[in-house]
């Protein structure tokens, strides 16, 4: 409701006294409405719309609606709009003491100048959401949904958490969807692509060109409905059926068009590319060696998947020969992102040497491979930027029929460590009290999330979340009671720094007493499952602008404190906290010894853990790089490796170079752009927020560390 | 050298009755759901994973490790008659739990 109106009263208190001897519906006044109308000036809307909204009285808010009519009139505005009407009503029940009400009765919305601003610069909290029209929609969506998951899902204490950066609600803008996907093929080649609500349905797919349109399609319906990644297990497994009318040529090609179909799908939401995953397999993993392959048309090939796997290793291949490649520009493919899965059974599969070289090589060349470790008997769907969903018995059950196979985590919650230590003062009890209630928190706030999504779900395939709530399987798509609940953490090296005067890699006292903290944190979370029935798990925040985020808040309100600690470049406001359980990204340490020692944290972190290692401009070799990823299998407990190279993208003349440069090595122009990897992924570097820019500069590069 | 164990495992508390461990110098980390510092101690040997499948876990001081059940008391009794401490009897029969994997860190 708004009122755009001329007001000729001669004085306050003469219109006073004629407003309320008026009805007031004869009063000139007239509404700019928010439903892009002009309304006569009615009182009797205020007082409508506080019954409805809050739970004051009818004489209450009568008095309300006339004190602002009088307000109204008594003023000199000459325009008005219903937000403005709205904040008086508020700002006369917060003058009333009517709290309650006044947070019932709140308008969300944006600034003019907020919105002028978003509509020209970038915002850049996330770095794979372009500049554009879409994006700028995105954000101002998100705004609003943000607002009202922190004024209306989540209780005052877990909103109040997160704005002073105790703890960091993760994808606020996306509220009414679950956080992350994975799922099978399986699903799309068997029921087609079927969604609620689509203008056409179609059969399952009887041509491999036509399954990648559907996978495709279906991966954006997915994004749509999810807030970040959404993974594909055992890709070019679950493809295999459809490659023997392929020769080597076809193949490739298909390689070719699913690479380039996800890595240039930045026209669905807000611009956004779909931030996509693939899990791949050199062999074919033990669960699915005896389950009965479907192929073209949805129909049972009469086989087993372990009689495809050289059809399946012919698309794994040849993927990477893609991947090598790069794109036409020889730059490296942001998404998909392949996550080879390094397994036991790996090694005992002929031709994996070779397999292991050639994504080594990719690796070294365009730094794409992900490297997935899967120990002894440990099987598990990986996606984001380090997530993982370990397989459980059930879930093995459930492979013999895989298109059953979705996993999701519904919200990601992230602590604030280094602003514990803070307030800890040495003390190590109230150090892990402190981290207990922040987990309690968390906790909390994923009860809460979960709450409202069962509410949107209970709508069932009338409400929002139709797709999720399809049963093509006679189960929904989101499998709400599967969901993991993930706490993430952020600044264990900084929270070691104060409270031990140390940093992670400065000793092995440093070491025992991070994982001490890490370790109290998964008993408190499966505590807390226990508890309350929720899987909680431990993950390694990706923590893209969160690092940054806590970095900022804790200079503005513990800077004493803070600003000793805080890494980055202050003077710049490229600051930042290490990401998760990372040691310090510039520290001097040899790759293995990174590897290794991070490592020791990544078993107690059940939902997925990663290591970098930041290859700059050096181009190891891939038998180096092989040689490494064994050692790393064999003596390790690390969960999952990626080495990143750096490149410079110059804009004038199209070439790619090695390293990052000011000026282009071909062309000396220096419209030049960066990319490397910046948590999980690879993007431009002029996309990145402030605190991964501090980041970037403070790495330490591999150079030298391998043998070319 | 220490002896990774939990309070309802049938082996670990065999063990645990079966030596002096405390007289012969092993450390023992009794891993549950309230115990930080056993866990992360695990950790730092890099031993969650194993302790998943099952427990006890003997390290020894050079920092390797022994899971089978059979080696660690062989390696206990060593140990016993070097530090001289006496051996409690063995109770005799097939120990249910641990064999069954359901004696490891949950």
């Amino acid at each position: 409701m708004g009122v755009v109106m001329p007001l000729n009263a001669e004085t306050a208190q003469a219109r006073t006294h004629q407003v309320v001897n008026e009805d007031s519906t004869d009063i000139a006044l007239f509404v700019r409405s928010s439903q892009d109308d002009m309304l006569g000036w009615n009182r009797q809307r205020i007082v409508d719309a506080l019954l409805r909204e809050t739970f004051i009285d009818r004489d209450t808010a009568e008095k309300i609606s006339k004190d602002i009519e009088v307000t109204i009139q008594a003023g000199k505005v000459k325009t008005i709009t219903g937000p403005l009407i709205r904040e008086m009503v508020n700002a006369k029940l917060l003058e009333m003491g009517l709290e309650e009400a006044r947070r019932m009765h709140t308008r969300l919305g944006v600034p003019l100048y907020d919105v002028d601003q978003l509509l020209v610069q970038h915002n850049k909290e996330n770095a794979n959401v372009p500049h554009g029209p879409e994006a700028t929609n995105l954000t101002l969506a998100e705004g609003i949904k943000k607002e009202y998951a922190l004024l209306h899902v989540f209780t005052p204490d877990v909103a109040d958490a997160h704005l002073s950066g105790d703890l960091h609600l993760h994808d606020l803008g996306f509220i009414d969807r679950p956080y992350c996907s994975g799922q099978s093929l399986e699903y799309i080649k068997k029921f087609g692509l079927n969604l609620p609500h689509a203008l056409s349905m179609a059969k399952p797919a009887k041509h491999a060109e036509v399954l990648l349109a559907h996978m495709v399609k279906f991966a954006a319906s997915l994004q749509s409905h999810f807030a970040g990644a959404i993974g594909w297990d055992a890709i070019n497994l679950f493809y295999a059926p459809y490659l023997e009318e392929l020769d080597d040529n076809g193949v490739k090609q298909l390689a070719q068009m699913m690479i380039y179909e996800f890595s240039q799908q930045a026209v669905a939401r807000g611009g956004q590319a779909i931030f996509s995953d693939v899990n791949i397999y050199w062999e074919v993993p033990k669960h699915f060696e005896d389950v009965p392959a479907i192929g073209p048309g949805g129909e049972y090939t009469g086989k087993t998947y372990r009689e495809y796997e050289k059809q399946a290793q012919r698309f794994a291949w040849a993927l990477f020969e893609v991947y090598k490649e790069g794109d036409a520009a020889g730059r490296p493919f942001f998404f998909p992102k392949p996550l080879v899965h390094i397994t036991e059974k790996f090694f005992k599969t002929d031709g994996h040497m070779d397999f292991l070289h050639h994504i080594c090589e990719v690796a070294s060349v365009k730094g794409n491979t992900y490297f997935v470790f899967d120990r002894g008997d440990t099987a598990k769907i990986s996606e984001c930027c380090r997530l993982s969903f370990k397989l459980e018995a059930s879930d093995i059950e459930d492979a013999k029929q895989p298109w059953k196979m979705r996993y999701s985590a519904l919200q990601n919650v992230t602590i604030n460590l280094p602003r514990l230590a803070f307030k800890a003062q040495g003390d190590d009890t109230k150090l892990f009290g402190l981290l207990t209630e922040k987990i309690q928190l968390a906790a909390k706030a994923h009860g809460q999330k979960r709450k409202f999504i069962e509410r949107l779900m209970s709508l069932g395939k009338g409400g929002p979340l139709s797709l999720l709530a399809m049963d093509l399987d006679g189960e929904p798509y989101l499998k709400l009671h599967k969901c993991s609940f993930l706490i993430g953490m952020v600044g264990l090296n900084e929270l070691i720094r104060v409270h031990l005067g140390q940093e992670l890699h400065d000793s092995d006292e440093s070491i025992k007493f991070g994982l001490k903290v890490i370790a109290h944190m998964n008993i408190v979370c499966n505590k807390l499952a226990e508890s309350m029935g929720m899987k909680f798990v431990l993950e390694q925040t990706p923590a893209e602008s969160t690092a940054f985020r806590f970095a900022k808040l804790d200079l503005a309100h513990f800077n004493a404190e803070a600003e000793k600690v805080v890494q980055g470049n202050r003077e710049k406001g490229e600051v930042y906290y290490s990401n998760s359980t990372l040691f310090n990204v510039g520290a001097f340490m040899s790759p293995i010894a990174r590897v290794e020692k991070e490592g020791l944290f990544h078993p107690l972190i059940e939902a997925g853990s990663i290591t970098h290692i930041w290859l700059g401009e050096a181009q190891p070799d891939k038998e180096a790089l092989a040689t490494f990823v064994i050692n790393v299998f064999k003596y390790t407990q690390n969960d999952q490796i990626a080495f990143s190279p750096e490149f410079t993208a110059c804009l004038a003349c199209g070439k790619t170079s090695r390293g990052l440069s000011e000026t282009c090595p071909y062309c000396e122009s220096k419209n030049v752009d960066g990319i490397t990897r910046i948590t999980g992924y690879f993007t431009k570097i002029s996309s990145w927020n402030k605190g991964k820019l501090g980041e970037l500069h403070d790495r330490y590069r591999n150079i030298d560390r391998f043998n070319n | 050298m220490t002896l990774f164990t939990t309070d309802d495992c049938v082996l670990c508390e065999q063990l645990k009755k079966q030596f002096d461990l405390s007289a012969m110098e092993v450390q023992v980390e009794v891993l549950g759901n309230n115990d930080a510092g056993a866990l992360a101690h695990l950790a730092w040997h890099g031993l969650v994973e194993k302790a998943r499948k099952a427990l006890p876990i003997l390290v020894l001081d050079d920092s390797s490790a022994l899971h089978e059940f059979g080696h660690i008391e062989s390696h206990l009794l060593d140990r016993a008659a070097r530090y001289g401490c006496s051996v409690a009897a063995r109770r005799s029969g097939k120990q249910a739990g641990c064999e069954s994997g359901s004696c490891a860190l949950q």
